[in-house]
């Protein structure tokens, strides 16, 4: 074996102690990947969560909660991509979270599998509820 | 330290057994003997689970949208009253500590504001551990009260 195939094979190692393995054998992301996205869709989040909060603001708040309001800002083809973005973004950022929570409370195989498959359920589910909504109340009809 | 008190040291640190480092929950709420950076840690994770518990509700609370009217104005009827609006100004605070101390972190996870590593001399403070990396953490606790102040104003007032 020559000594730059032992540094592969030491690097392939190291890469594979460095990954993350959602499911039996597969690897999806490392952690290093993982953490990327944690912060890009926190800054993302910051920024469509800053314009939601400004929708609620642009006229008294009770007002801005009356019915009528509320469904004309989901008719709005551009805010309903805005609460689509806030969905998917937010999901993924604190689901992930939970994970990394969990992950730094008990480290075992099948403690780690698990956690991971109940953060992408859950994450799964949340956006596919959120988006249901979105889809009705965007094609609702006022009279 | 007597030659005996060193050796019964050693022992107790060599007897797994007496070793009681795994403290698990307990030790990650507990904030006494590691400083600011604790209560920051305690309080991201925290207030981390916090909102994660307010979105699924949020969502939950805006699906009423597509049971018509009346559903909708039930659903808010249950955060037009004073508990719902503290319920909400936590939420605000939250919001703004975790957002706040996570941009702090994210630059400390990049290396900025970390001080440059030096030899560990006597009184062997921490170079990552500096006044920076604390104005941040106070900053963060600041707008939150801020940001408190004014959803209370906004939330109490109606306007």
């Amino acid at each position: 074996m020559t000594s730059d195939s032992i540094k592969n094979n030491n690097r392939n190692k190291n890469n594979s102690k460095n990954t993350t393995k959602w499911f039996s054998n597969i690897t999806l992301l490392r952690e290093s990947q993982i953490m990327k996205i944690h912060y890009i869709t926190a800054v993302g989040a910051l920024f469509v969560v800053a314009i939601h909060i400004m929708m609620r603001l642009i006229m008294p708040f009770n007002m801005s909660l009356e019915f009528e309001n509320v469904i004309l800002n989901y008719k709005n083809v551009f805010y309903a991509l805005l609460l689509e973005s806030i969905l998917i973004l937010i999901a993924i950022h604190g689901f992930n979270g939970l994970r990394v929570i969990l992950l730094e409370i008990r480290q075992t195989q099948i403690w780690e599998r698990a956690v991971n498959i109940l953060v992408i359920v859950a994450m799964i589910g949340i956006i596919a509820y959120g988006t249901r909504t979105i889809i009705i109340a965007n094609g609702f009809s006022l009279g | 330290m007597t030659s005996a008190k060193s050796a019964k040291r050693i022992d107790d640190i060599n007897n797994k057994n007496d070793r009681t480092n795994r403290e698990g929950l307990r030790g990650w709420l507990n904030p006494i003997l590691y400083g600011w950076e604790r209560v920051s840690y305690w309080f991201q994770r925290l207030t981390g689970i916090f909102l994660l518990v307010y979105f699924i509700g949020h969502v939950y609370e805006t699906s009423s949208l597509v049971s018509g009217p009346d559903a909708w104005a039930a659903m808010l009827e249950m955060t037009q009253t004073i508990g719902g609006h503290i319920f909400l100004i936590l939420v605000i605070g939250a919001s703004t500590l975790h957002t706040v101390n996570g941009i702090r972190l994210i630059f400390t996870q990049s290396g900025q504001g970390l001080g440059k590593p030096g030899r560990p001399d006597y009184p062997y403070d921490p170079t990552s551990v500096n006044n920076k990396q604390r104005s941040g953490l106070w900053i963060a606790f600041i707008l939150a009260a801020v940001a408190m102040l004014y959803g209370a104003n906004v939330l109490f007032s109606g306007e």
